[in-house]
């Protein structure tokens, strides 16, 4: 396979770039997981890639060991982190939810940056990072990002095509319905929940090991789940190759509009807000779905038909009995 | 004493804080709609007020309250009548979020671009230090004008939507989109006004806001999440409620200040996780 | 004089087709009844009639104008009313507040908000509460008020006997009565067969959304009606 061979082919900085963007690629998998199958809009996901960092800086440091040996340590934080936070996050719906889980991304922010034995607001290097021979860095830091990105996607198609992914997709399309025929709505989101924690935590552990400095700052800043959403979003929400078209573009715009513009990052993501502006108001299912046309076929076919209207209809009133909804207030009891 | 100052000042302010939510209350009751890029409007507007104080600058910046909340009431209906309103009909309660989202991003990163990343100031002279008596507590006349006002806006918008045609109007599109349309009512154009009137009382809570503290083009996220939180609390689409809830949050905000210094908004994030845990259906049922 | 006149109408929910080819009459002053089962296509013929259904093919023709096409808010304006199945109040209103949204489209004609309460005088007694606070036969009032007081040419009232007790029914079916003799012609949508064909004048029955049947009302016999009704 060609990343294999990649670190004796091109150069650290194409490297540093290529791994830059899987793991991007992985955490866009995530958010997908989260908005495209389970419909939970979470605009706090930045939490878990700090969290997934901050794990692997203090407990390598605190360990004294190399950061990758404790690496499995950040996904297992930000599981258990991911599971208590469910419990009450999952009262509020919809938007409700998505700024919820911001709040709690700010809270996180806040409670480290007053800790000065997790470095406070200034943050930590990472001197360990010392204990890993300096010609392996790069290519480990690389291998590790492409394996990740890699386990993201087709673990995320693994898991659509099992039963909880049947349950997932159901409960996007139509959480009543999916409930009306027993499905286990609350179950399901929260499997899909934990596992993007996990990915995203292990993603931003990886990420920041490649600039060896972790701060509050950057490490829950909110543009690491704009970058997924805006990914996800042009790319097509709710396929798997989706983000794959998204985190291309979105790596080749970034090139594009620095590179040969000259523009700074400000313009870089005005331009990209706008494009994703764009794709909401003309094409809300992403390009995926457009390519796919002209490739002639899905690459990963886990890609859900959503109901025809007439099921949704017939769905719809078999659920009625099951929750009645009021109108406007997105908070919902924690039976789900 | 200083306690009793502290929790004072924090109704006090607690007021904008109602006012920062109760433009965000107004349109999700309505359209169901979370602006995300509210935010990013407060800030605008505060630094529409920076720029008109800049070309008028015998003026006070209070009185610069009308023209801006006009500004902002015309920007609110562009940006409902060009962009949400062609998101509000589709099925998906997700779109309306990701666009004014993406919305938030461009505008931030516009205002970045335009007005720089430093930290700014509304001046209001010697009206930001004066205080005056009450009893035996020293309280500052600017909250207390800040509350009045508050007081007065909330009041008027209560009397707008349940006394007039229009306040009829909306509340019908609200409840039935559709059906509105069978009486000639054009739900766009009902929205187009709301949203309008959202802003602008955003905007005004923006300009005292920017009275109080400073703000910069990254604190449209702060006085998101605020404003959410006094929505959230105060029990999702009712006023006062949003009020009381705003209240509350200035509460515990000052008083976490007293005794953390270095909080920032952490203690009143955390009232609001406290009781999304504890109460999801907000701390006050109060009825519109 | 044909006040309403639909030639051919076929209508569609995305890409499935609940209507097809519906031709229907209203001759001014008349009272025609269209009767059919649960799903049958009479609500979807209703809302294509008053501009809620984007998506139709077919002509339509209104005091002469085609509405086809026509956004509701337009139509609304020309004379056409309808009481929605399941009454659809506004909540947030109270009652008198939702008799006056019927009258932000008011046409010249008897109606206003004082006759309305001549016709349902329980709702004077209950103007100020919510429409949730009222029994199902009032909540119909205040439907059936709300679209009067916009003067209508054409009242559609969509199952407007439907779930309540037979007493209740009389006096919503006596107000009719009033109501035409006031000069508006009346569709009838009912599932109930008997009574909507008792107060018409002629009756259409649709059955899968297709015409089954058309004539006199006096004239159909109750086989002839079973058979339309059911396809049997």
């Amino acid at each position: 396979m060609a990343l294999v061979a990649a670190p004796w082919l091109v150069g650290e900085g194409a490297q540093r770039f290529l791994s830059e963007a899987m793991l991007m690629l992985a955490m866009a998998q995530m958010w997908n997981l989260l908005a495209g199958y389970a419909g939970l809009v979470s605009m706090g996901q930045q939490v878990f890639v700090g969290l997934g960092a901050y794990c692997l800086f203090f407990s390598s440091i605190w360990l004294k060991v190399a950061p990758f040996w404790v690496l499995p340590l950040a996904p297992l934080l930000c599981a258990i982190v991911a599971a208590i936070v469910a419990l009450f996050m999952f009262r509020l719906r919809e938007a409700y939810f998505a700024i919820g889980t911001w709040v709690f991304s700010e809270v996180v922010s806040l409670m480290i940056s007053k800790t000065e034995r997790l470095g406070g607001e200034r943050g930590v290097g990472l001197p360990t990072a010392r204990l890993v021979d300096p010609r392996w860095l790069e290519p480990l830091t690389f291998w590790i990002s492409a394996a990740i990105a890699v386990a993201a996607v087709f673990g995320t198609w693994a898991l659509l095509r099992s039963r909880v992914g049947l349950g997932l997709m159901t409960v996007r399309d139509n959480d009543v319905a999916a409930a009306s025929i027993g499905v286990d709505v609350w179950r399901n989101r929260f499997i899909a929940f934990v596992i993007a924690a996990a990915g995203c935590g292990l993603a931003g552990a990886v990420s920041f090991t490649a600039t060896l400095y972790v701060a509050p700052g950057f490490a829950f800043d909110p543009n690491w789940v704009v970058a997924m959403m805006i990914i996800v979003i042009i790319g097509g929400i709710g396929t798997l190759e989706g983000p794959i078209v998204g985190t291309i573009i979105y790596f080749a715009l970034r090139e594009v509009l620095t590179v040969v513009f000259g523009l700074s990052a400000g313009w870089y993501l005005i331009g990209l807000g706008l494009v994703a502006i764009a794709a909401i108001l003309f094409e809300p299912d992403g390009l995926w779905p457009l390519i796919r046309g002209r490739l002639g076929g899905d690459w990963l076919s886990v890609r859900r038909e959503p109901p025809t209207p007439v099921m949704i209809a017939v769905a719809g009133t078999a659920a009625e009995g099951v929750r009645s909804s009021s109108p406007g207030l997105g908070v919902t009891r924690s039976d789900g | 004493m200083i306690w009793v100052e502290t929790i004072v000042n924090g109704i006090l302010y607690g007021g904008l804080y109602g006012l920062l939510g109760v433009g965000l209350a107004l349109i999700v009751g309505v359209m169901r709609v979370v602006n995300l890029s509210h935010g990013e409007f407060i800030v605008l507007s505060a630094f529409i007020g920076v720029s008109l104080v800049g070309v008028f600058p015998s003026v006070h910046p209070l009185v610069l309250l009308l023209p801006v909340a006009v500004i902002a009431f015309a920007l609110g209906f562009a940006l409902q009548a060009v962009l949400i309103n062609r998101v509000v009909t589709r099925p998906d309660p997700f779109a309306a979020i990701l666009l004014t989202f993406g919305v938030a991003v461009v505008m931030r990163n516009l205002m970045v671009e335009i007005y720089g990343a430093d930290l700014r100031h509304l001046q209001a002279g010697r009206l930001a230090q004066a205080s005056t008596g009450i009893g035996s507590l020293q309280v500052g006349v600017l909250p207390l004008l800040i509350l009045a006002l508050s007081v007065v806006l909330f009041t008027a918008l209560q009397l707008l939507l349940t006394r007039t045609r229009f306040g009829r109007i909306v509340r019908a599109t609200a409840d039935h989109r559709d059906v509105v349309r069978l009486m000639g009512v054009n739900p766009g154009r009902v929205y187009n006004l709301v949203m309008g009137l959202s802003l602008a009382l955003a905007s005004v809570a923006g300009m005292l806001l920017a009275i109080r503290a400073s703000f910069s083009p990254y604190s449209g996220v702060e006085r998101l999440l605020v404003s959410f939180e006094v929505v959230v609390l105060g029990g999702l689409g009712t006023f006062w409620g949003a009020m009381l809830g705003g209240i509350t949050l200035g509460v515990a905000e000052l008083v976490g200040l007293r005794l953390d210094p270095n909080a920032g908004p952490l203690y009143a994030h955390l009232l609001f996780l406290a009781g999304v845990l504890l109460r999801p259906n907000g701390l006050f049922r109060v009825r519109t | 004089m044909t006040l309403l006149d639909v030639q051919a109408l076929d209508a569609f929910y995305g890409d499935f087709q609940a209507l097809f080819g519906v031709t229907l009459r209203v001759d001014a002053g008349e009272t025609v009844a269209l009767i059919g089962a649960n799903g049958a296509g009479k609500t979807t013929f209703l809302k294509s009639l008053v501009g809620l259904l984007d998506h139709r093919r077919g002509e339509i023709r209104f005091a002469g104008d085609t509405i086809a096409g026509e956004p509701a808010e337009r139509i609304s304006r020309l004379g056409l009313s309808l009481v929605p199945e399941g009454r659809l109040l506004f909540p947030s209103l109270t009652v008198e507040e939702n008799l006056l949204m019927g009258a932000l489209n008011r046409r010249p004609g008897a109606w206003n908000l004082a006759r309305v309460y001549e016709l349902f005088p329980i709702l004077r007694e209950r103007r100020r509460q919510s429409p949730n606070a009222l029994s199902g036969g009032q909540q119909h009032m205040v439907a059936i008020g709300r679209a009067l007081m916009s003067n209508p040419k054409l009242l559609l009232c969509d199952e407007i006997s439907l779930g309540l007790a037979p007493l209740v029914v009389d006096q919503i079916y006596e107000s009719l009565g009033r109501i035409r003799a006031e000069g508006a012609s009346i569709v009838l949508v009912e599932q109930d067969v008997k009574r909507a064909a008792g107060a018409a004048d002629r009756v259409y029955c649709l059955l899968k959304g297709r015409v089954t049947l058309h004539g006199q009302a006096r004239g159909l016999g109750l086989e002839q009606l079973s058979r339309a009704y059911f396809g049997t």
